[in-house]
């Protein structure tokens, strides 16, 4: 063993320090971000902590945390312009500042230029390699259950329908950054300091593509994935070696295979291929389950301040040319349950839209609890006690139901990261009452016995259901669902009055917006129609129904068919 | 004037390599980090079509160009083909052609190897032609002759032919083109084969204007390249053509002013300053993102 050791101490070495950089590209990749700056964050380090133990001489642990704390600076300076940009944009943003640099490092006198710096101490040994790869590994083990971490996996699915959570998106992506930094940084310092030797081309985007790789072939999955990837890959080179076949071009060439049958083939990485260890994991969580999940009202947030829930005065709306919403004025008071109805394209979404901050009204006045918004962002708005269905389903596809439901809950749930990395029991017995609060929501509209089940395995309308459950969970005061009998039969949209009324029992103030005037004449006290974005009719559903305008909007003809329209329900 | 006159001609080549990224970025919403081994590829075969098999220079070139047009089907089928349907198909896409660009750079490396190739002298026909007070080299002049005319005829196969119409219909919404009758399949592989043939072309004719084809060559110009279409616009052609030359004229006269050094903080320079004040470039269309 000591031989072994010995011998392959090189590799052993390198397989941390890889491991380190994978874990620095997992921490962008879980957030669902694809960033290419991880080799600049490494090299910046790797300099910055090179010259302070050449020139200086600093003990080997403080240059390690400078080193650290440089790369998450960086990333956190980096990240604040580039990350309002989406996808590809990122990706090529990123590229460019590696890019830079590196031509920076090469054209300076202090990093040596191409030459390098050299010689640095060779100070890293391997129970110190393995203990920053061991930190490293913690960090994400504590980091996937907590809030924060369900916060990120919620911003990966889907990035509206986070903000619509309340989950402060750029704030999210920006601790996914400057980890990814930090870690980063702390790879650097570690590969500098054993090969004794940097030069700007060890740092270029080949290196960013090697992060990737581990990242990847890995497993993004779990929190061993890095582990894996960076341990796997970097020991084939070593194999290849052993097995006396050399050829400069092999390596790349199956490290590319590899990368390519994972993404195709397997793209859960190598720990997707443990399937049955995350399995057994999953039963652990399910430990909340015992919470007893008696329906028991999810309480909704008590009423702030006086006046209507929601005030809209003069509301316009328009795409270049295109008036979606006109003069729309109507307010909604505490306790209601008020239907909008309207043809298609009436501007139904549109004023949701408006309602909770993911677009803004051109003209016009918009109040919500009292507080008017003014480019107010959507996770704010949220975090007033707005909650929200999407008339196209936007759940977390690949998040358990119960994952869904608790992301839901991130405006009342307490943040857990910070104590659960030192194991507070504080932490835990704060998820248990999330989760249970997210089992009670799943209860309530009938899916709690399928909460272990990803969300895209869902038909259709338990989606729908699911929306519902997910929305409940942040206990809003007002309730927004978009369209959600849509695609429903019969008996589906039967039992979802039975559900709209029974949420609305609990002192949830409803807005329904729906095409199934049966279900909203029976669901609603009050009923507005829009109709090519102005609001032609505001009142009990039976005097609507008679309103010959809506009659007209609806059937395009004169108001002597009347019976067409249905009556109101029992 | 000498100047001007490189920067043009070196702007013209990276013009036409980033037509080929920005078409199918444009048409597909795909970002393929592939393109800069077809480039690659585009000079070696080029320069084994010549060389090796004393083909003559202009046969080399067409050779070169189908070659790149066959390199695209097959990024295509493996890289992207595979992914359709997926809900990530874009963050994978971006990962595997990442992938298929090592493979080929590696294969390439495994048959040529890591030396640079030349074409052995008097290849080129070397009658050099003055006028205002530059010269150029016949060579030059053809070689700028022919990115022009692809970028034109880039230009007119997709502003006034029908497959132009159906690729602008692709692009505009893929479902509603296929239910329109279009074949979304073929028209994302056409797209795929003129992109490819288009980087492989660019990858020839720097090998000619600089007779220099290394494994590497890539890689500095696909992140060129990047920075042409971000300042051009994602997906606006003209925007290509405009960025590419612009690139090339910033590089010509930042060597004269600054140094070579620093030559290629100018390129990712302008990309942050654009990225940053006008993310959809100087010619590029803002996409509304639907809620």
């Amino acid at each position: 063993m000591a031989d072994f050791v010995r011998t392959y101490n090189a590799v052993l070495v390198f397989m941390a320090i890889n491991g380190v950089l994978a874990f620095s590209m997992y921490a962008v990749l879980i957030a669902g971000q694809l960033s290419l700056a991880q080799a600049a964050f490494a090299s910046i380090a790797a300099y910055t902590s090179a010259l302070l133990t050449i020139n200086l001489g600093l003990p080997f642990p403080l240059v390690v945390v400078v080193g650290v704390s440089v790369g998450a600076v960086v990333a956190l300076l980096l990240g604040l312009p580039v990350l309002r940009l989406r996808g590809v944009f990122l990706a090529i943003a990123t590229i460019g500042f590696g890019e830079m640099v590196r031509i920076v490092a090469l054209n300076l006198d202090i990093t040596g230029g191409a030459i390098g710096l050299r010689p640095i101490p060779k100070v890293v040994t391997l129970w110190q390699a393995y203990l920053a790869l061991a930190l490293c590994a913690c960090f994400f083990w504590r980091l996937r259950p907590s809030k924060l971490g369900r916060g990120l996996a919620a911003l990966r699915e889907d990035e509206v329908a986070a903000r619509a959570m309340g989950i402060d998106v750029v704030r999210y992506k920006l601790f996914a950054f400057t980890v990814s930094g930090a870690m980063a940084g702390l790879s650097g310092v570690l590969f500098s300091h054993f090969t004794r030797f940097i030069a700007p081309g060890q740092f270029g985007f080949e290196r960013a593509v090697e992060a990737l790789l581990y990242a990847v072939v890995g497993g993004t999955g779990h929190w061993l994935g890095p582990v894996l990837g960076g341990g796997f890959l970097t020991f084939l080179p070593e194999l290849q070696r052993q097995l006396g076949v050399e050829a400069g071009w092999l390596r790349p060439f199956y490290n590319g295979l590899i990368l390519l049958a994972v993404v195709l083939f397997v793209p859960g990485g190598l720990v997707g291929l443990g399937r049955p260890l995350g399995v057994s994991r999953r039963r652990r969580f399910g430990a909340a389950e015992k919470a007893a999940p008696s329906v028991e009202a999810a309480s909704p947030a008590g009423p702030s301040g006086n006046g209507p829930l929601v005030r809209l005065e003069d509301v316009g709306k328009s795409y270049g040319g295109l008036a979606a919403l006109a003069n729309v004025g109507f307010c909604v008071e505490r306790g209601e349950v008020v239907g909008l109805i309207g043809p298609n394209g009436a501007g139904k979404t549109t004023l949701i839209n408006i309602v909770t901050g993911l677009t803004q009204a051109s003209t016009g006045v918009v109040e919500v609890r009292g507080t008017r918004l003014r480019r107010t962002p959507a996770n704010r708005v949220t975090s007033l006690g707005v909650a929200r269905t999407f008339q196209q389903t936007k759940l977390f596809a690949h998040l358990s139901a119960r994952e869904n439901v608790a992301v839901g809950g991130h405006r009342v749930a307490r943040d857990t990261f910070l104590r659960r990395l030192v194991f507070v029991p504080g932490a835990r017995r704060d998820e248990a009452s999330d989760l249970a609060r997210a089992d009670r929501c799943l209860a309530m509209v009938g899916l709690l016995d399928r909460a272990d089940e990803p969300a895209e395995r869902f038909s259709y309308g338990d989606q729908r259901r699911l929306e519902i459950a997910r929305a409940l969970c942040g206990e809003p005061a007002l309730l927004l669902l978009d369209e959600p009998a849509a695609g429903m039969n019969h008996v589906e949209a039967q039992s979802l009055a039975d559900l709209i009324r029974s949420i609305a029992a609990r002192g949830v103030t409803i807005l329904l917006i729906e095409h199934n005037v049966r279900l909203v004449m029976r669901t609603c006290s009050r009923v507005l129609v829009l109709d090519f974005g102005r609001l032609i009719a505001d009142g009990p559903p039976g005097e609507v129904a008679r309103d010959s305008e809506v009659i007209r909007a609806y059937l395009g003809t004169s108001a002597d068919q009347p019976s067409s329209v249905p009556e109101a329900g029992p | 004037m000498q100047q001007l006159v490189n920067g043009i001609f070196l702007g013209s080549i990276y013009a036409l390599f980033a037509m080929g990224y920005t078409l199918v970025f444009g048409v597909l919403d795909l970002l393929n980090l592939a393109h800069q081994a077809v480039f690659m590829l585009g000079a070696f075969i080029g320069w084994l079509l010549a060389v090796e098999f004393g083909w003559p220079l202009w046969a080399a070139v067409i050779g070169a160009v189908a070659a790149g047009a066959i390199l695209g089907l097959l990024i295509e089928r493996i890289a992207f083909a595979p992914l359709r349907g997926r809900p990530d198909a874009h963050f994978a896409g971006l990962i595997s052609s990442i992938a298929l660009a090592i493979v080929m750079v590696a294969v390439a490396l495994g048959i040529f190897g890591p030396q640079t190739l030349r074409f052995p002298p008097g290849s080129f026909p070397s009658a050099r032609v003055s006028f205002a007070g530059a010269t150029v080299s016949v060579l030059q002049l053809v070689i700028l002759a022919v990115a022009v005319t692809m970028m034109l005829g880039l230009n007119w196969l997709v502003a006034s032919t029908r497959l132009g119409r159906a690729m602008r219909a692709v692009a505009e919404n893929p479902r509603a083109a296929r239910v329109l009758g279009i074949n979304v399949e073929r028209v994302t592989l056409i797209t795929f084969m003129l992109s490819s043939a288009l980087g492989s072309t660019a990858g020839i004719l720097f090998a000619l204007a600089f007779n220099s084809i290394r494994v590497e060559m890539g890689l500095a110009i696909e992140l060129k390249g990047l920075a042409v279409i971000i300042v051009g616009g994602m997906g606006s052609l003209p925007g290509a053509m405009l960025g590419g030359l612009l690139l090339g004229l910033a590089e010509v006269f930042s060597v004269a002013r600054i140094g070579s050094g620093w030559r290629d903080v100018v390129a990712f320079g302008l990309l942050f300053a654009i990225l940053l004040l006008r993310p959809h470039g100087l010619l590029g269309r803002k996409r509304v993102r639907e809620v």
